[in-house]
């Protein structure tokens, strides 16, 4: 059997698996509540729990895209285990405070909270809007990318036998399938099952090239043979860059509604804080894994010429196939793997865009059964949208995507880490800040101009925004205050 | 206490996070290798493995309520 005909075997074996795990979660739901489809009935434990943060957080960027960064920065990539570790230890700013307040009032998406914080407010309503609609804006941007890498992954795995176009048909509607019969609870025990092929096919990977080349020391001296800059000690804007990223990224993705949402469908606080404990070790084990794997790709794909930075993973897969039976089981493993953590983060994101559609967009009540009707149909429309998008422009890449999503996502971090952090932030003046932010941010990818001298657009304008936010609610504040003086002092 | 500990051991990662950067090394300086690695790709490393664990033990001292403590505590 060639690598194309047992990868379209194990891609249907696969399939069916999802299948299955979507009918058991669908045969577990207990009401047709918006609380129980997008948040399995806040019934998360910790080994579920871990396992779907875990393949939410670990996107087809983190397993195509990064060991191609690594392949084109070199060792300075070492940054993207910092970058994902950040992200762990920001939660530790929003989790203790959120989620207590999220179970006693029953959220269900992020835009509870800015209902619930700034509803008394006349900006308010202005302020869930934005903050509602830059999410939707990056999570549609962020959709797209995971059903790209879908159609790119199914066609190499199969060696072309499915094609990309079938790829992202097939792969999108199996996606949307399980996600509206079994909700959040088959979003999440796929996600379990996805983490564990990832896992293990990442692992495989990396022993077959660290034991091909000869261990860390020969894989150093390999890349320093045949690009001697890719060691060398990054230049002071690169060194920004990295600074910058940690803080863009380590920001940025606590307030994806997608994680924002797995804290309020934890079971408890206590798996809550040990899914996060188990979490912080994931980047040890996965991005370090993907950078290792991509600077192993420098030496090994010498000599076949500019390399696309997606293509780097595939190449030494076809590559680690032809080295035998075995391997090519193995490669298939990890193609699959790739293509569970790119499926694994689709299903959330989709599922995070139904329910903010209908709740936060379209101001659909939150405990009421239509509104989870409303927002299945609103995901089914939202992934074919995204599925023709994707159909069409093929040639975008990853890295690239992720980047402009978090810009935008960086934004609405005021109006989480600083409103549950402090009593004096006013819905008016954060609004004032999302928005100049968002549009600094704009601008910046826009006129192609994503760094300034090394930091992101993005981390600009959050620091305007930031500032605008608190400048303005003390400024809002003084004035009420003197406001109430003069009136105190007429009477 | 518990909460003293707690943010002490943020305090670190934070520190970890600046050190794992190599702002110490001239810019296009040939590396040492250290552990199989350019040294300052193993120090950033080093870092971040025991950022990690002191994150992880933040992780495992923090309190995380199930509700909130009191009726209009959460209130804006």
């Amino acid at each position: 059997m060639s690598f194309g005909q047992t990868g379209l075997v194990a891609l249907v074996v696969y399939l069916l698996l999802l299948l299955a795990i979507a009918e058991g979660a669908r045969r577990a739901r207990r009401s047709a509540s918006p609380a129980d489809h997008f948040l399995a009935g806040r019934e998360l434990g910790v080994f579920v729990l871990f396992l779907t943060l875990y393949a939410t957080a670990y996107s087809g960027n983190s397993l195509l895209g990064y060991p191609g960064e690594a392949y084109r920065r070199g060792f300075s990539w070492i940054m993207a285990t910092g970058f994902m570790l950040s992200i762990i230890v920001v939660f530790h700013l929003l989790v203790p405070r959120l989620r207590p307040i999220a179970v006693s009032h029953g959220f269900v998406t992020p835009g509870d909270w800015i209902r619930h914080r700034f509803g008394n407010e006349r900006a308010g309503r202005a302020l869930l809007l934005a903050i509602a609609s830059l999410m939707v804006i990056a999570m549609a941007n962020f959709l797209f990318a995971q059903l790209k890498a879908m159609g790119v992954m199914a066609e190499l795995v199969t060696e072309g036998i499915v094609s990309y176009e079938l790829g992202v048909v097939v792969l999108a509607a199996m996606v949307l399938l399980y996600e509206t019969v079994g909700g959040m609870r088959a979003v999440a025990w796929t996600d379990a099952a996805q983490s564990l092929l990832m896992l293990a096919g990442l692992a495989a990977l990396l022993g077959w090239l660290l034991g091909d080349v000869g261990g860390m020391h020969a894989l150093t001296a390999g890349v320093a043979e045949v690009r001697p800059e890719a060691v060398l000690v990054p230049d002071v804007r690169e060194q920004i860059n990295w600074a910058s990223t940690i803080v863009l990224l380590g920001l940025a993705s606590v307030v994806y509604p997608q994680a924002i949402q797995r804290i309020y469908a934890a079971r408890s606080g206590r798996a809550l804080r040990r899914s996060m404990a188990i979490m912080t070790f994931m980047p040890l084990t996965t991005t370090l894994v993907v950078t290792l794997i991509g600077l192993a790709a420098i030496p090994r794909l010498q000599g076949l010429g500019q390399v696309e930075a997606d293509g780097v993973m595939p190449l030494l897969l076809g590559q680690w196939a032809e080295a035998g039976p075995m391997a090519m089981w193995a490669s298939v493993v990890v193609f699959l793997g790739a293509l569970a953590a790119i499926m694994s983060t689709a299903d959330s994101v989709l599922l995070s865009l139904g329910s903010m559609l209908a709740e936060d967009l379209l101001g659909r009540p939150r405990g009421a059964s239509d509104t989870t009707a409303l927002g299945k149909r609103i995901a089914a429309g939202v992934m074919v949208s995204m599925a023709g998008v994707a159909l069409i422009a093929r040639d975008v890449s990853l890295w690239g995507l992720i980047e402009l999503k978090m810009e935008l996502l960086i934004q609405c971090v005021p109006a989480f880490l600083l409103a549950l952090h402090w009593r004096g932030l006013r819905a008016a003046p954060t609004l004032a800040g999302v928005v100049l932010g968002s549009l600094i941010a704009i601008s910046g990818v826009l006129l192609g101009s994503k760094r300034i001298e090394g930091v992101h657009v993005g981390v600009i304008g959050l620091l305007l925004n930031f500032a605008v936010a608190v400048i303005g609610s003390h400024w809002q504040a003084q004035r009420a205050s003197a406001s109430a003086s003069k009136r105190g002092s007429s009477a | 206490m518990k909460r003293r500990v707690r943010i002490a051991l943020l305090v670190a990662v934070a520190l970890l996070f600046g050190a794992s950067i190599p702002w110490y090394r001239e810019p296009g300086a040939v590396p040492i290798e250290f552990l199989g690695l350019p040294d300052w790709v193993a120090v950033a490393l080093l870092c971040y493995v025991a950022a990690a664990v002191l994150n992880s033990l933040a992780w495992l001292i923090t309190d995380i309520p199930d509700q909130s403590s009191a009726p209009g505590e959460d209130e804006p």
